[in-house]
């Protein structure tokens, strides 16, 4: 059965139907042709399908696209300014907490979301944050360098 | 596969009533979502997650209400939570990850029924109550009777969930979660034990004594000989032996991918003592003599 979904992304309004077991990653990457949010274990494990909804990081695979009804959502798609990146994009690349990439869209998300709620986090918001999220290249320790580097330059620091 | 949003909780049961058995509520979803994609779609998904009324923490007198729809975060951000039941904010903590903890709600993980549910055996040893609706009216179901077997309970096909009641335990009660897993987020528990310890007004004896397992049967359980063999005592080394044997032997865990059989029942031995440990002294303010 198909729903209508109406719903914000990255402050556009969109309108679009999708099959009721769709999973808003699903509705994200194939209705929508967003394809910065990964598909990785599609079973809510990896975070690497991390988007905002309300304000939160969730794991878009496992929830469902009719659940974006009414919502608003950021994906990574929405976080660069034109050409400048948002600073945790940027400190992302200073850093080099990046291998592959494949793990980065979902790592910033969690990220960004940590930074909206507190730009002095502490080593244990930083766990918390972004233990849902795995990085299989072995690159933590840059992506709390990072961490710490866009925190600085959120706040004025650096 | 047919999709429902129900707008009221007699509207729910009205097409759980209809659908019955190849219907599957749905909230948070994050385990839903993964057996639509891995084992097989329902004939129908019933999405309760907007219906009003279901989600969040009040105080009700001596014990905490909490919606069925409250998600998992809320229960980890709430101060009165924190304060008034720890054990079952420490389940809330050590729950799956951020990400996963702001989408799936406590109903599901209660309703979900699987023996190793985070929250289930602190609500076993906190001796709350689940609030079910019928078609045919509201249930009182203590949770030590709520679980029938994997993934069962008394809500069978077409119950629903409201809401959860919870005690605060007695005055000078202590109690500690402890989760084996192997990664700290994520992890589903090869092992969940819940302690709670009341002492008696002297702090010399363990007047009261609860102690929950999780994945280790095929239901949340408590271990009522292991209870029996401590109520009254001062906890000695010796006894404590004796109780976290006795907790091994009441436990009959499954071989799966996660861990044997075997080494569950040593790891709910190593528990069991842990917790009793913990909460004798943080309870009675003594050692194990």
């Amino acid at each position: 059965m198909s729903v209508t979904i109406n719903t914000k992304i990255n402050g556009q309004s969109v309108s679009a139907n999708a099959e009721a077991s769709t999973s808003l990653l699903e509705f994200l990457r194939d209705t929508l042709e967003m394809k910065g949010s990964k598909l990785c274990c599609n079973t809510g494990e990896c975070g690497a399908c991390t988007i905002i909804y309300n304000g939160k990081p969730i794991n878009s695979c496992v929830t469902m696209a009719a659940d974006a009804n009414g919502a608003e959502i950021v994906t990574i798609e929405g976080l660069a300014n034109g050409d400048k990146l948002h600073p945790v994009q940027q400190a992302f690349i200073d850093t080099g907490a990046v291998q592959c990439g494949y793990c980065t869209p979902g790592y910033i998300i969690s990220v960004k979301a940590l930074l909206d709620r507190t730009t002095k986090p502490t080593p244990e918001d930083i766990e918390e944050a972004v233990s849902g999220n795995i990085c299989r290249c072995t690159g933590y320790n840059k992506i709390v360098d990072a961490i710490h580097l866009a925190a600085d330059r959120i706040a004025g620091r650096a | 596969m047919d999709y429902f949003e129900p707008k009221t909780v007699s509207e729910a049961l009205s097409v759980l009533a209809k659908h019955g058995a190849e219907a599957k509520v749905i909230a948070g979803g994050t385990d839903v979502m993964v057996d639509i994609k891995f084992k097989e779609e329902p004939g129908s998904l019933v999405n309760i997650k907007k219906l009003p009324g279901l989600s969040g923490i009040s105080e009700n007198g001596g014990s905490l209400r909490i919606g069925a729809l409250t998600t998992i975060r809320d229960l980890e951000t709430s101060a009165i939570l924190r304060d008034k039941l720890p054990v079952l904010w420490e389940a809330a903590h050590q729950f799956a990850s951020l990400q996963v903890r702001n989408t799936a709600t406590i109903g599901g993980n209660i309703c979900r029924a699987s023996p190793s549910g985070e929250t289930l055996a602190p609500l076993l040893v906190l001796e709350a109550t689940a609030k079910c609706a019928f078609s045919d009216g509201e249930k009182n179901q203590p949770f030590t009777s709520f679980f029938q077997g994997p993934g069962k309970s008394v809500l069978g096909a077409k119950g629903l969930l409201t809401e959860i009641d919870v005690p605060y335990p007695a005055a000078g009660s202590k109690s500690v979660y402890l989760k084996h897993a192997v990664r700290g987020a994520m992890d589903i528990a090869m092992v969940g034990v819940a302690v709670q310890i009341t002492p008696d007004a002297g702090k010399n004896t363990i007047q009261d004594i609860r102690i929950g397992l999780g994945a280790v049967a095929p239901t949340p359980i408590r271990a009522p000989k292991t209870e029996a063999l401590l109520r009254g005592k001062p906890l000695t080394a010796a006894l404590l032996k004796e109780a976290a044997t006795l907790a091994g032997s009441e436990s009959s865990p499954i071989t799966d991918q996660r861990s044997s059989g075997e080494y569950r029942r040593w790891i709910v031995e190593a528990l069991t003592r842990r917790g009793l440990e913990q909460t004798w002294k943080a309870a009675t303010g003594k050692e194990v003599a």
